[in-house]
């Protein structure tokens, strides 16, 4: 049974159609991208799956079913606008909103001096939370939305702030989490996060799905009929090839007649004495995938 | 410990222990003391010790004895008797008399005595030459008497039912109803502004997305009310406390104050008025917080609401007059007026049984509606970012 199940949502706020018919599924274990422009619906999605607005119509299965009180103990949240108290010190912060995540003071206070040292906040567990830096304030929501091991973590763009170094911390505490059991929906920008850690994504705008399954699948569907070669040598006029263009710098893109075969463009080059220092078919990168969709969906609708 | 009760914990510590808080919560009592100091200060600065001189020609004061020591911080003054007024004039001239008396020949039936003085006598000099002469005329007579004829007369009035009274001893009783009000009605205008600033701190800086995971907005807002009512507790506790203490030892200088009594009924009527009422105004601070984006904004409305909880006030005379007028019954039943009007009326009548039902039944009805308001405000405008929601969109029919 999949731990979070959104079935033909939707919610508007006076004549904004925030979301509209959603659906989507996201099983247990796996890391799921929720994908989005600006102002798509993906933050009200989340809301809806949380509770916090009822839908208009449809339903959410959060954890086996609606959701209750005691679930709330078993989630783990990090909203975009991150959002803990100010004015109080840093530990004390933390170990109280643990506490409202079902943790004693005691468990609470052990598992959060573990965090602190883990994510180096030690030496500042006694600052008034404002008085941390952004990046700091952004490991300090970390520490609040996993100290109670939550078995769904929801965590809406978990690298804005962070340097190189703490990206990648959160980038394995991330797959830690899932390696765990932990099933994580996360919602991003970051395309090559989302490449490099998510197993399946849903892509919405306008508060319509546009994209929805597993990532290999969905770039195998965007794939074109090309190849992308790298050669230092001057690429030939090879049969079957409708036309090249630069890839980057040193590769170059080569579009293929329907009819050419990918093997048969490889033997070609070999029989002409090309020096082949890269060899691949082309697939776009979800960057790639992300603006054509969007921006074929916004010239047919004419929303953008 | 529930959830409900962390969140009234957090919330009570995290107020009680601010220096903000602690310095409206001392600075009353401070005052107070501020304000005694300041007094003694004057009257000590005030009350001159040059002695006053006086001339007997009526012979009264042939054996004369010294007045009764005022009452302290009020200084002494000797009375010196001349044989003439010429040197009592050139004393005074001298700078060694405040001034002095010329006690006629016929005084026991004129009651005419000359004063002289080149700067004003005060008015704590001239009561203790006063008190010189009462002393000095009544030094024969028994001490009842004495006391009987400085003290003069005190009228008790009674209420039908004997159930209450006022006197010049004890007219204390009829004020410490409306300072109890006034205490009351400040605190919770107090508390409940803290309340609103922390749901609108909490929307502000984005808390609340991770309390309403965490909680139900019912345990969020019934924990935030709870913890507004111990603060508020808390404040009239102190203020309590220092109050009795300034009664304990004003009393000794004040006599007036040992008359002061807490009657049982009077009191049980302001606390069922005020417990409801403070739930009341708690539920629409919350539910302004939950509305606005901003705390200033905020502050503006919640001046909406002070001004008729403070109406009374202003009608004080027309409820010292005619604590029973149509308008002073009108207002004890508008919740906002309510707490006010009960407190300015019950010290000076005893207010009907049916109405203290009926104001307490309209307040506890008001303080559930202002509660579930700002349940659903809360659940409404908890997310509203830089914008404020509607009165309109809360009584619609609008999900939740």
């Amino acid at each position: 049974m999949p731990t979070v199940e959104l079935s033909h949502i939707t919610k508007s706020f006076g004549s904004l159609k925030a979301v509209d018919d959603v659906s989507f599924d996201v099983e247990k274990g796996e890391i799921f991208g929720l994908l989005g422009p600006n102002g798509a619906g993906k933050t009200t999605a989340i809301r809806v799956l949380l509770d916090i607005f009822k839908p208009d119509d449809g339903r959410v299965s959060i954890l086996g079913g609606a959701m209750t009180e005691a679930k709330k103990d078993h989630i783990g949240y990090m909203p975009e606008e991150r959002g803990l108290y100010q004015d109080i010190p840093l530990d004390r912060c933390l170990v109280y909103l643990g506490t409202l995540k079902g943790l004693s003071q005691a468990e609470a206070q052990s598992r959060i001096a573990r965090y602190l040292d883990r994510f180096d906040l030690e030496s500042s567990r006694r600052k008034k939370v404002k008085e941390l830096s952004k990046g700091m304030q952004q490991k300090a929501q970390l520490i609040t939305t996993l100290v109670h091991e939550p078995d769904l973590v929801i965590i809406d763009e978990p690298f804005s702030g962070l340097d190189p170094i703490n990206t990648q911390m959160v980038k394995d505490l991330l797959r830690e989490q899932r390696d765990k059991g932990v099933t994580i929906l996360m919602s991003t920008h970051q395309m090559h996060q989302v490449e490099e850690l998510c197993d399946r994504i849903v892509l919405i705008d306008h508060g319509r799905t546009l994209l929805y399954g597993g990532l290999e699948d969905i770039r195998r569907q965007f794939s074109g009929h090309a190849v992308i070669v790298r050669t230092p040598n001057i690429l030939p006029t090879l049969p079957g090839v409708e036309h090249v263009e630069q890839h980057n710098s040193s590769a170059h893109r080569l579009n293929l007649a329907p009819s050419t075969n990918t093997q048969d463009v490889l033997r070609m080059l070999v029989e002409r004495g090309i020096q082949v220092d890269q060899f691949e078919i082309a697939t776009p990168t979800l960057d790639e995938i992300f603006i054509n969709v969007v921006q074929k969906y916004d010239q047919e609708t004419g929303e953008r | 410990m529930s959830k409900f009760w962390r969140i009234a914990l957090h919330e009570y510590t995290r107020h009680v222990f601010r220096r903000r808080f602690l310095l409206a919560l001392f600075s009353v009592p401070l005052l107070m003391v501020f304000m005694v100091v300041l007094i003694i200060v004057i009257i000590r600065l005030e009350s001159n010790p040059t002695p006053i001189g006086y001339i007997d020609q009526s012979g009264l004061l042939a054996n004369a004895i010294a007045q009764p020591a005022p009452k302290w911080p009020e200084r002494f003054v000797p009375m010196t008797a001349y044989p003439d007024e010429a040197s009592a004039k050139a004393d005074l001239e001298a700078g060694k008399l405040q001034g002095y008396y010329i006690i006629h020949e016929d005084y026991l039936q004129s009651g005419v005595a000359d004063q002289v003085f080149l700067k004003e006598i005060n008015g704590m000099a001239v009561q203790q030459f006063d008190s010189f002469l009462t002393t000095n005329l009544l030094s024969d007579r028994p001490a009842e008497i004495t006391n009987r004829i400085v003290n003069g007369s005190n009228i008790v009035v009674q209420s039908v039912d004997k159930s209450r009274e006022a006197s010049k001893d004890n007219f204390i009783n009829i004020l410490l109803p409306i300072l109890a009000g006034v205490l009351f009605i400040v605190g919770m205008s107090t508390s409940s502004g803290y309340l609103m600033q922390t749901v609108v701190e909490e929307k502000e800086n984005r808390t609340m997305e991770i309390m309403v995971t965490s909680v139900s907005p019912g345990q969020l807002m019934s924990g935030k009310v709870i913890a507004d009512i111990a603060i508020g507790a808390t404040q009239l506790l102190v203020w309590a406390l220092f109050i009795i203490l300034a009664l304990v030892i004003g009393k000794s200088y004040f006599p007036f104050l040992g008359g002061l009594k807490f009657p049982g009924e009077m009191v049980g009527v302001i606390i069922a008025v005020m417990v409801p009422a403070f739930i009341m105004i708690s539920g629409l601070m919350a539910a302004v917080g939950a509305t606005v984006s901003e705390a200033s904004e905020g502050q503006q409305i919640m001046g909406l609401f002070t001004i008729p909880i403070w109406l009374p006030y202003i009608f004080i005379m027309l409820f010292i007059e005619n604590p029973n007028s149509p308008l002073a019954i009108a207002l004890s039943f508008f919740p906002l007026t309510a707490p006010m009007s009960i407190a300015l009326r019950i010290g000076f009548t005893t207010i009907p049984a049916w109405q203290v039902i009926v104001c307490v039944s309209i307040l506890v009805l008001s303080a559930i509606g202002a509660v579930w308001l700002a349940g659903r405000a809360f659940r409404l405008g908890m997310l509203r970012y830089g914008q404020r929601l509607r009165w309109a969109e809360i009584f619609s029919r609008q999900r939740v």
